[in-house]
């Protein structure tokens, strides 16, 4: 009896104080995703890489708006989004009390303006987008096609074809009157 | 990415969602408000991975003990105050799932557990997956997770039984146009930039890595007068042999990217061999008259030599040719 006393002192108390306490997490334990709004640049990375798809971008092409949005309900926590995102606007952190009433608080929308094609006007890409990649393409670097494509940034694809077309013909017309 | 089911809704099988009587909601309410009792669980699996059921029984373990609330888990729904319902609902399981809630006492808390009891999770897009508990039942509360480790279930169960409250809130922010995402590292170069975030990664892993990198750069940015020293004593400041052998590669990058003086002489030395080798060929060839005079200019010109290197490499010539 004594002994088993004893033992019981020896060991302690093996039950963690959690909900009336913090608990320890450990390091690298993947929590709630936390999405940095003003790193973000919208370029949808993240919600290729999503495995179930709990991370969605939607584009709005009249309103020229781009929407990303989560719903932690779909979440599986892998952290494929952390490892993707090119400006490391999404970092899983160790909130883990995710727990709702309503299905409506598990999701989460960001919206982000489109950029205009300086040609026709329509929009192609996300503003932020397009802006970072211009400032990356201008950084420092005297590499003429670099030069090119930075200036250029803001065509869209479509527009950019047509304009290589147009030069292809160009090219053909020159060839033509030298032959 | 996006994932737009185009099907009609009349040629989509509806649910027939559980509802509740107004009486057995004031009661439920009534229940929620003050539970002054123990409360038995039923715990049914509607197609899952098991991951949720390991996770429901660590968290009756002593380590995180929720029998410490009076939760007890039981084989039988017919004694249930909760019914937690786990795994997204698949075809085959939809009717056993409705027994079960048909044979709980009413009235009944529903707690919908894990990813997929929430929203089907990964397999919400299956065949055979109606996707979450909700579908089916009126449900009480969603915790989300993959599966939710023991501590979120405590906290899922303490909300449920009022004894905390919610945490996460809907979110819809919208933002300004004109606002500029920032660069990281700017004074670093590009390519040196994205050439140790790509060596960390492929060293150590995408996750780590890209930590691993992160350090790395702040410590050049930090020692922006003497980076090899700075680096040198990050090295050393490692406990960790890993992290260690990794930056000390990423040392070794940064040295071949960025030329140092002995290097700089030891590749115009190679550079000079060539070209001397080239003049020598093109003098040659103008000798025997298959080239007009001056194109060793223009070949100097191509090979783009600095002017203070051009009188050398004359020099040079001249003398090779003098022997």
């Amino acid at each position: 009896m004594l002994k088993t006393i004893k033992e019981i002192f020896r060991t302690g108390d093996a039950t963690v104080k959690y909900p009336f306490a913090p608990i320890e997490r450990p390091p690298y334990a993947r929590g709630k995703p936390e999405h940095d709004v003003a790193a973000c640049i919208a370029c949808a990375a993240c919600a290729v890489a999503c495995p179930p798809n709990a991370i969605q971008m939607k584009v709005d092409p009249k309103g020229g708006t781009i929407t990303w949005s989560i719903n932690y309900g779909r979440c599986v926590f892998c952290g494929r989004c952390e490892e993707v995102c090119p400006t490391k606007a999404i970092k899983l952190s160790e909130e883990f009390e995710l727990a709702v009433m309503d299905k409506n608080d598990l999701e989460e929308t960001c919206t982000y303006p489109l950029q205009r094609c300086s040609e026709c006007g329509t929009y192609f890409a996300s503003a932020k987008e397009v802006d970072y990649a211009v400032r990356i393409l201008r950084q420092g670097e005297d590499d003429d096609e670099k030069q090119r494509a930075a200036a250029s940034a803001t065509i869209c694809p479509k527009c950019k074809q047509k304009a290589d077309a147009y030069r292809a013909k160009r090219r053909s017309a020159l060839m033509g009157v030298q032959q | 990415m996006i994932i737009d089911h185009k099907v009609p809704e009349r040629l989509q099988f509806q649910l027939d969602q559980k509802t509740l009587d107004e009486s057995v909601t004031k009661a439920k309410l009534a229940l929620l408000n003050d539970i002054k009792r123990s409360v038995y669980l039923y715990r049914c699996d509607l197609g899952g991975c098991n991951g949720c059921e390991i996770e429901i029984f660590a968290s009756i373990t002593p380590v995180f003990d929720v029998e410490r609330f009076g939760i007890k888990n039981t084989p039988s729904p017919r004694h249930a105050d909760i019914m937690v319902y786990t795994g997204a609902v698949t075809r085959a399981m939809r009717m056993p799932g409705i027994r079960a809630y048909e044979g709980a006492p009413d009235p009944k808390l529903i707690v919908a557990y894990g990813a997929c009891g929430c929203t089907g999770g990964i397999f919400h897009d299956n065949y055979c997956v109606w996707g979450g508990a909700d579908k089916l039942f009126p449900v009480d509360v969603y915790i989300p997770g993959c599966p939710p480790s023991p501590a979120q279930t405590i906290y899922g169960f303490a909300m449920a039984l009022g004894l905390l409250g919610q945490k996460l809130h809907h979110t819809d922010i919208v933002e300004e146009p004109g606002v500029q995402a920032p660069l990281a590292y700017e004074d670093i170069p590009y390519k040196v930039r994205v050439t140790l975030e790509r060596d960390a990664r492929l060293y150590s892993g995408y996750c780590y890595g890209a930590d691993l990198s992160d350090e790395f750069m702040k410590t050049i940015e930090a020692g922006s007068t003497n980076v090899m020293a700075s680096v040198n004593e990050l090295i050393a400041r490692q406990q960790d042999p890993r992290k260690a052998e990794v930056f000390s590669k990423l040392r070794d990058d940064l040295v071949k990217m960025t030329v140092s003086s002995e290097q700089e002489a030891k590749d115009l030395k190679n550079a000079l061999e060539l070209i001397v080798a080239s003049n020598r060929n093109v003098a040659a060839a103008q000798a025997a008259g298959e080239l007009p005079n001056g194109s060793s200019e223009k070949l100097a010109a191509t090979l783009q030599i600095p002017d203070e290197l051009k009188a050398g490499i004359a020099g040079q010539a001249v003398e090779s040719e003098g022997k």
